[in-house]
């Protein structure tokens, strides 16, 4: 889990603000007193008795028998190594040196690992099963928070992610099943994200309406129009119009093969795929290229970047319609990459988690990756646990989600900076 | 480029008109007479209306099956119909409220959550009349409840996936913590309970603590990879029968359950087997409530004159709730686990199983 809250180091260079600033006592403190509640709460205070996390899940090839550890013993190494990495940043802190950002990420998860030692305590949880389902639910964010950080770098806020991946979800799956061929939907899909996103940048850019209100209306359009073919088209003739075949999985040589993670990462269709490179692209873009530096410019301050010759509507323009197709494309996971038929509205509000995600993550495609896993990773706890049914009464378990995104808030991010021009409609003077 | 931009304007606001005017029909009541058919009886001056909640009348659910009696009746009867899907809580008072003003006789609203709109619309509307599906929170003289026990019908269910678990582990969600859901979750719970009793087995349910009342839910009726998420959730701590009580979430279940290979899905409120073609290898049986039979005999009675505010309960006994066929898992189930079933179904409706839910009716 090491990606989940890993702060960008050395981020503040790229524009993103940074890890904890060189000094700052804030980190240490946090980690301390999270580490002194682990080593009571979990450790001290845990039930006797092991933990079991099951690691292969029923369709691996050979099976690996699963991990019983005694609950409480480990629960106090693993909120001793926390106290530990916090001695270590109080003591870089001391120095005036940064903190790297691998002790963020370890912290993390050995927090997490006592916290799930001590709730499983006596019980045996899936753990692959729990990182799957981590990844599951987190892909559609990721897609829509990139496409958000697409638009909001140039300074157009996309409240219309929502629209885009219900869109790119009903097209992938009208076009799979008509074609009968499922790359076709995944062609689809993108489309679908453009033309939405083609609304939004005509209506924002070049008729400078509130971009929060077209994109509001956006949403409402895409509900009702796909709602609508849904009712008259789909549902009629479900067998040739909404029945889309799934992506397959694709299991990567050698690397499916890594214990636990392999499959988790590596036993996945081609949209997850397609979702690694693109946040890795679009990392490397934003933040380590001349068409980056001309975007981020645009977003921060348009005149400024009109001045040295920069197009700044066209650029904007564009970038609306590349977030369209990447949310487009994050919607037909929904459907062909799930192998689920459309339905009504199924993307839920995952759009509007998808902003959260982005703000969360800084404006930055990896802060957007790391902060959909944490909200995956958040709720699918919150299934698992519920399901395991431990000792822990459920309400308690119901605000993990929450207790997480709180800590993480607080503890690791800081203070988040929106592009300085997010919002504005820009216009030559 | 400044006639190309105003030329896609031009078309995508056609399109947004278009749009507009393509999509109006699902939120406007629409009136369908029943002149403009073909009839074999006769036109009686009745008028017989639904709202469905945001679930809309092709969610091969609950919404549908309401509506399948109220067409039935429309065919049978020759009464008039209007209908008005919601697709927001907020849409609920407008749609009544456009329905009264119709001159509805009769007004079905399908759901739970249509609760406190369909109260208010009938105190203030004292001489129209209205049945409401699943609640029966409403005490006044023009509503009619129809509720179902849906409790005994999913013990049977309960017991039935018990008997065919060989991993000694199934599982039910539902959508929302609403009693016409955690009733089936209930009665599954104690069917399977009942045959841990009868067979001293130890077959485990994950999803639903009866005593606490709290269990797995995916939170609204339309997150269908939710549904898939929480199935293999559930198939990965050893399930091998997952009954969803989600509406079309439960479409999400059954994807994860047939991807399995080998588990075994039990559908709700209609026979998955019919509605859902697609899942049908997995299919182990559906948990029905004949909600399309009692809309239909509720605008029966009220054409006759005989609307009463009584509220109408589906049992076993008047089979307003009923365990499906198995259709083609029908040869995995056991002859004596069948007649274990149709024994427990007399009993319960002898009344010497009762069958308790917080929600029941």
């Amino acid at each position: 889990m090491s990606t989940v809250t890993a702060p960008t180091q050395g981020a503040a260079s790229q524009g993103a603000v940074g890890g904890s600033t060189p000094g700052s006592r804030k980190a240490p403190i946090t980690y301390a007193v999270l580490g002194l509640f682990a080593l009571v709460v979990f450790g001290l205070l845990g039930q006797p008795g092991s933990s079991t996390f099951s690691v292969s899940t029923r369709t691996d090839l050979f099976q690996i028998t699963p991990i019983g550890v005694p609950s409480r013993l480990t629960a106090i190494v693993l909120a001793l190594v926390c106290l530990g990495l916090a001695a270590f940043a109080a003591l870089r802190a001391k120095e005036g040196r940064r903190t790297p950002g691998w002790v963020a990420g370890t912290f993390a998860a050995a927090f997490v690992l006592a916290f799930l030692t001590w709730a499983v305590a006596g019980e045996s949880i899936p753990f692959t099963g729990l990182l799957q389902g981590t990844l599951f639910l987190a892909v559609p964010l990721v897609f829509g928070a990139l496409s958000g950080v697409m638009c909001e770098r140039v300074g157009v806020i996309n409240i219309a992610i929502e629209g885009q991946l219900l869109a790119g979800a009903f097209l992938a799956a009208v076009a799979a099943s008509l074609s009968g061929n499922v790359y076709a939907g995944l062609i689809a899909a993108p489309i679908a994200g453009v033309l939405v996103a083609l609304l939004l940048a005509v209506f924002t850019i070049t008729y400078a309406v509130n971009q929060i209100i077209v994109g509001v209306v956006l949403n409402v359009l895409v509900v009702g129009v796909t709602g609508f073919l849904y009712s008259t088209v789909l549902t009629v003739n479900a067998s040739s119009w909404n029945q889309p075949p799934g992506l397959q999985r694709i299991a990567i040589p050698l690397l499916s093969e890594i214990p636990v993670l392999g499959p988790v990462l590596f036993r996945q269709n081609l949209i997850v795929y397609l979702m690694y490179a693109a946040v890795i692209v679009a990392n490397i873009a934003l933040f380590r290229s001349k068409w980056g530096l001309r975007v981020r410019a645009v977003g921060e301050h348009p005149r400024a970047a009109d001045t040295v010759g920069i197009k700044v509507n066209a650029t904007r323009f564009k970038n609306v319609l590349l977030g369209g197709a990447i949310a487009g494309l994050g919607g037909a996971f929904f459907t062909i990459g799930a192998g689920l038929a459309f339905g009504k509205e199924m993307t839920a509000g995952k759009g509007y988690i998808a902003l959260a995600a982005m703000i969360f993550g800084r404006w930055s495609p990896k802060g957007a990756l790391g902060a959909a896993l944490l909200f995956g990773f958040a709720e699918q706890l919150r299934i698992s646990l519920g399901i395991v049914g431990t000792g822990i009464p459920s309400q308690f378990m119901l605000m993990t989600p929450y207790l997480v995104t709180i800590f993480a808030v607080a503890g690791l991010v800081g203070r988040v900076r929106p592009p300085a021009a997010n919002g504005t409609h820009y216009a030559k003077s | 480029m400044k006639i190309a931009t105003r030329a896609a304007v031009l078309v995508t606001a056609s399109a947004l008109a278009l749009a507009a005017c393509g999509a109006a029909p699902e939120d406007e009541p629409e009136e369908t007479t029943a002149g403009g058919e073909e009839e074999t009886v006769d036109e009686i001056d009745f008028k017989g209306c639904i709202v469905s909640d945001q679930g809309g009348f092709d969610d091969r659910s609950f919404n549908q099956a309401g509506y399948e009696g109220l067409q039935l009746a429309q065919e049978s009867l020759g009464i008039e119909t209007a209908q008005a899907e919601s697709t927001a809580e907020t849409d609920f008072v407008p749609n009544i409220d456009s329905m009264v003003n119709q001159a509805c006789d009769l007004t079905v609203t399908v759901g739970f959550l249509l609760a406190g709109a369909t109260g208010e619309a009938a105190e203030a509307n004292p001489d129209a009349t209205f049945a409401i599906i699943d609640d029966q929170s409403i005490d006044l003289p023009n509503v009619k409840p129809i509720v179902f026990n849906t409790a005994e019908a999913a013990f049977l269910a309960g017991y039935l996936a018990a008997g065919y678990s060989t991993t000694g582990t199934v599982a039910t969600f539902g959508g929302m913590a609403i009693p016409p859901v955690t009733i089936f979750m209930d009665g599954f719970v104690d069917g399977v309970a009942h045959y841990n009793e009868v067979k001293g087995a130890e077959v485990t349910v994950l999803g639903w603590n009866k005593d606490e009342q709290s269990g797995e839910f995916t939170g609204n009726f339309e997150d269908i990879a939710a549904g898939q998420n929480v199935a293999n959730a559930f198939i990965d701590a050893g399930a091998d029968v997952i009954m969803p009580v989600a509406g079309p979430v439960g479409g999400g279940a059954a994807s994860a359950a047939q991807e399995a290979g080998d588990v075994a899905f039990i559908g709700v409120d209609s026979d998955w087997f019919d509605t859902s073609p697609e899942y049908a290898d997995i299919i182990l049986t559906s948990v029905l409530k004949q909600m399309g039979p009692a809309v239909f005999d509720v605008i029966n009675e009220s054409v006759q004159g005989n609307f009463s505010n009584e509220a109408y309960v589906g049992t076993l006994e008047n089979e307003g709730v009923a365990l499906a066929p198995f259709h083609d898992l029908d040869s995995s189930v056991s002859a004596e686990l069948k007649s274990e079933l149709e024994e427990i179904q007399a009993q319960i409706i002898a009344g010497e199983i009762v069958v308790e839910s917080q929600s029941t009716p």
